[in-house]
């Protein structure tokens, strides 16, 4: 039997998804350091988070907003794009826990 | 020290009809009240692939919660408009964005300054100085008192020749006892913005960064002054 999903859980599905797109933005070569410095700065901040809430069960529409945004960031097949979410993603993850980003 | 509009070449014509088009002053005039969390659904939606109301309404529920009505209807209101612009096409909506910084810029300087010094897409100008090519995106023309901005969508719009731009007229104002501010005006997180800058060698140390967060100082500190 498994628990309650928690706050730990949803925000390892989200940096799944994120190191998806980072993988996917990192094929715009002229921005490859970019790219990566980006995803640093915002997974550590989402690591904190997960870090420091991880154990907090986590309400429903919390979990959708969540699933609802990896489904958005799994449609994306430009890496242009991919950039523009790497900055996007955790700001909308974050709002969605509370945080701000 | 003189401002100067800049020439009419066929791309400005053409960007002065998306500058022009209702929905850019629509969805400024909401942002210009929004909440920064509100701000980034408009970013989201902006950026986004879907264009389905109810798959963005369950991405924010924070915005949507049947608790606090006028919450809502504003987020409902930022969202309509965002997918108005989203629906645009992946071109369009490019312009659109852009537009959108520069007019939500103008619409928070005018609750500061007389509406009538804001100005757009103007060149700097000063004597035995090669002009700009590019205009800055808006202005507050005031004796003693001038202001100049930039405007970028996200990040990764800032670069080298914009930071140059920017503290090219500010090292060329002081030199004729004409101190003006710069400010570069960037609709996303302070986080990306300083990861941008960080890997900058143009200057950046007189030029203020106003990014998503703090956009509201445009409309309270002249300069958006940190």
């Amino acid at each position: 039997m498994t628990g309650p999903l928690t706050l730990a859980d949803l925000m390892g599905r989200a940096l799944d998804a994120y190191d998806a797109l980072t993988t996917l933005g990192e094929d715009v070569e002229d921005e490859w350091t970019y790219v990566n410095d980006l995803s640093t700065a915002w997974r550590e901040r989402m690591e904190a988070v997960s870090a420091a809430r991880g154990a907090e069960p986590v309400s429903e529409p919390i979990a959708g907003a969540i699933d609802g945004l990896v489904d958005e960031v799994g449609r994306i097949t430009d890496p242009h794009r991919a950039i523009d979410w790497l900055s996007t993603f955790p700001q909308v993850a974050l709002i969605a826990i509370g945080e701000a980003p | 020290m003189r401002f100067q509009d800049a020439v009419k070449d066929a791309r400005a014509v053409v960007y002065a009809g998306i500058q022009a088009d209702p929905l850019v002053a629509r969805a400024a005039t909401l942002l210009a009240d929004a909440t920064p969390a509100q701000r980034v659904l408009a970013r989201a939606v902006m950026n986004g692939e879907t264009t389905d109301t109810d798959g963005w309404r369950r991405m924010f529920p924070t915005l949507f919660d049947e608790g606090d009505p006028a919450r809502t209807a504003r987020s409902a209101a930022i969202l309509d408009a965002s997918l108005d612009v989203a629906e645009r096409g992946e071109q369009v909506r490019s312009q659109f964005r852009g537009a959108l910084v520069e007019e939500l810029t103008a619409i928070l300087l005018a609750r500061r300054v007389p509406p009538d010094v804001i100005r757009r897409e103007r060149r700097v100008l000063f004597d035995g100085v090669r002009a700009e090519v590019h205009p800055y995106d808006v202005t507050v023309e005031r004796a003693g008192a001038a202001e100049v901005y930039d405007c970028k969508w996200g990040a990764r719009g800032i670069n080298a020749d914009v930071l140059h731009q920017l503290d090219d007229a500010r090292v060329h104002a002081t030199e004729v006892d004409e101190p003006i501010r710069v400010a570069l005006v960037v609709f996303d997180a302070v986080r990306s913005c300083e990861v941008r800058l960080a890997q900058q060698t143009a200057p950046t140390a007189g030029t203020t960064l106003v990014a998503l967060e703090t956009l509201d100082r445009l409309a309270t500190r002249p300069g958006a002054a940190a």
